[in-house]
């Protein structure tokens, strides 16, 4: 149950926030006459947050072997989530830009934790199990 | 007798040596190791998170200083906030003399040297840029920012050409966009963690195609008449033996009409940006030091209740032919472990705030904040996981004297 806990609990609450944050402090960019770049990466960030999400609430009532692929399916998602706003799609260019100064960093670091907590509950998750005979 | 195995039976190699022990305790105790790990990770957040932050707002400064050239500057009348505004934090702003007053300023007793600078601020863009402060500079007679400018750019700005300064957003073909016009970068700065990144210089003969470019999109900056003779501050660098102040009185008694100028004296802007910073430095010192002395506190009482409660523990392993120095042997190497796991944790999560939101924590600070190189960061970490791991052996260390002392018989016996 210990284990449980530590491999789903963590993608629960990172995929909430990552849901809720890119529409909340960590927004786009107002005032834009059409939709711009960040607009994009904001929407497709809260989709990711809430597939990382659902895996996580889903990992809590699977089989560890299970468990051990929806954590690298976390992780994989969240390396998405950091190549949305870098990458795929992008932010303003403007350096003091709300969407580059506060939404791009925030997904990145959302996403970096996401990983490290998928990779970390992936790992606890595939060890051989010791019991006492 | 029970033996290990996995959970599909297969026998576990349960066999500790005196090497392995020091992780295997730490193991087998996991609320104990997560629980100083997390004392370490703390010690390590605060004294590199702090210590970075400090570096930066001094690295700002310095920047600061380094580009405020003059030692007063003469603005129009109802214009001293504005400008103060625009050296202070950036906010872009336009203002200009509505009559010659820079050759006359220029007769005033105590100035050493002077020159003019036009200033333009540019348009809210409707997406993904934002405004820009447009400075004109006379080259003939610049001290502030040529030699800057020299030092990054070998080249004159010719007419029409633009120098953007780190935080604007240049093209991929090499131009900006500004009222509706597209401009020739011929080089862009480095960042200097002030104002000025979020500002375009210009030869002050551009001014004028600025203005119509202006007059042709929105309104007009200001009306045709002024456009070539502009004049927005008249920068003053006093002569050796002046006070800024002394000058500026000086020039107030040239003309009845003076006194209702604006002077800005650059260097008690930088002081006021220093008393700031002073302060905000010196209460994040305390609150590290605060949090170190409390850290070492709690690492000393772990250490000593974990070698009080492990007493019987050391003794056996004295009895089974360990000697004194392999047990401080075996608490060393797990201090080691357990500072290095927390230190090396506390510079990650704290590199994983300070570095992406920079630009965030520097406009919310209103202070300068340019971060710092790469070898001082190399050097900050290394100097934040020393001292965590000096600290935990260290205390690791004096619980280590408590156990030295009795008799291993003794401590086996004791409560018998």
């Amino acid at each position: 149950m210990k284990n449980t806990v530590f491999a789903s609990l963590p993608s629960v609450i990172l995929g909430a926030l990552i849901a809720i944050v890119p529409q909340t402090f960590a927004h786009a960019c107002m005032g834009h006459a059409t939709f711009g770049a960040c607009h994009y990466s904001q929407q497709a960030a809260t989709g990711i947050g809430v597939v990382i999400l659902v895996l996580g609430i889903v990992s809590f009532f699977v089989a560890r072997p299970m468990r051990v692929g929806i954590n690298i399916a976390i992780a994989a998602d969240a390396l998405l989530l950091i190549a949305v706003p870098n990458l795929l799609i992008g932010v303003c260019k403007g350096q003091m830009m709300h969407c580059r100064m506060v939404m791009l960093p925030t997904l990145t670091v959302l996403g970096t934790l996401t990983i490290i907590c998928a990779a970390a509950a992936a790992w606890v998750e595939s060890r051989p199990k010791t019991v006492r005979q | 007798m029970g033996r290990i195995a996995s959970e599909d039976g297969a026998p576990v190699n349960s066999h500790i040596t005196l090497r392995s022990l020091p992780a295997e305790n730490l193991r087998r105790k996991p609320l104990r190791t997560v629980a100083l790990i997390i004392v370490v990770m703390l010690l390590s957040v605060a004294l590199f998170g702090g210590s970075l932050l400090s570096i930066n707002l001094g690295n700002g400064m310095r920047s600061m200083e380094e580009r405020l050239g003059a030692d007063l500057m003469v603005v129009p009348q109802n214009s001293a906030q504005q400008a103060e505004a625009l050296l202070a934090n950036g906010s872009p702003g336009t203002f200009y003399f509505t009559e010659e007053a820079a050759s006359a300023v220029a007769k005033a007793d105590g100035v050493a040297q002077f020159t003019e600078q036009v200033y333009i601020s540019s348009l809210a863009a409707a997406c993904c840029a934002s405004k820009l402060q447009i400075i004109g500079y006379d080259p003939s007679t610049d001290f502030v920012i040529q030699p800057w400018l020299s030092s990054q750019f070998d080249g004159e700005v010719k007419d029409g050409q633009i120098v953007a300064g780190a935080g604007v957003n240049v093209s991929s073909d090499g131009t900006i966009e500004l009222y509706g016009r597209t401009w020739p970068v011929v080089a862009q700065l480095a960042s200097t963690g002030t104002s000025l990144d979020n500002s375009v210089f210009i030869n002050r003969a551009t001014i004028p195609s600025m203005v119509e470019a202006s007059a042709q999109v929105s309104h007009r900056v200001m009306p045709e008449q002024y456009e070539k003779k502009a004049v927005s501050a008249v920068l003053i660098k006093v002569a050796d033996g002046y006070d800024p102040h002394t000058v500026a009185e000086s020039i107030t008694k040239l003309d009845p009409s003076y006194k209702s100028l604006g002077f800005v004296y650059p260097g008690g802007i930088t002081s006021s940006a220093k008393a700031s910073l002073g302060s905000l430095v010196g209460y994040t010192a305390i609150f590290v030091a605060v949090l170190w002395v409390m850290g070492v506190i709690v690492l000393l009482v772990v250490f000593f209740s974990s070698v009080n409660e492990r007493k019987r523990e050391f003794a056996s392993l004295r009895i089974m032919g360990a000697t004194r120095g392999m047990l401080r042997g075996v608490i060393a190497r797990e201090a080691l472990i357990v500072s290095l796991a927390g230190g090396v944790t506390g510079v990650a999560l704290a590199s994983l705030f300070v570095f992406p939101f920079s630009s965030l924590i520097g406009r919310q600070l209103q202070l300068p904040y340019l971060q710092a190189g790469p070898l001082a960061v190399i050097g900050m970490i290394a100097v934040s996981v020393l001292c965590t791991v000096v600290v935990c052996m260290g205390a690791s260390m004096l619980a280590m004297c408590k156990l030295a002392r009795p008799e291993a018989y003794v401590t086996l016996r004791e409560g018998q």
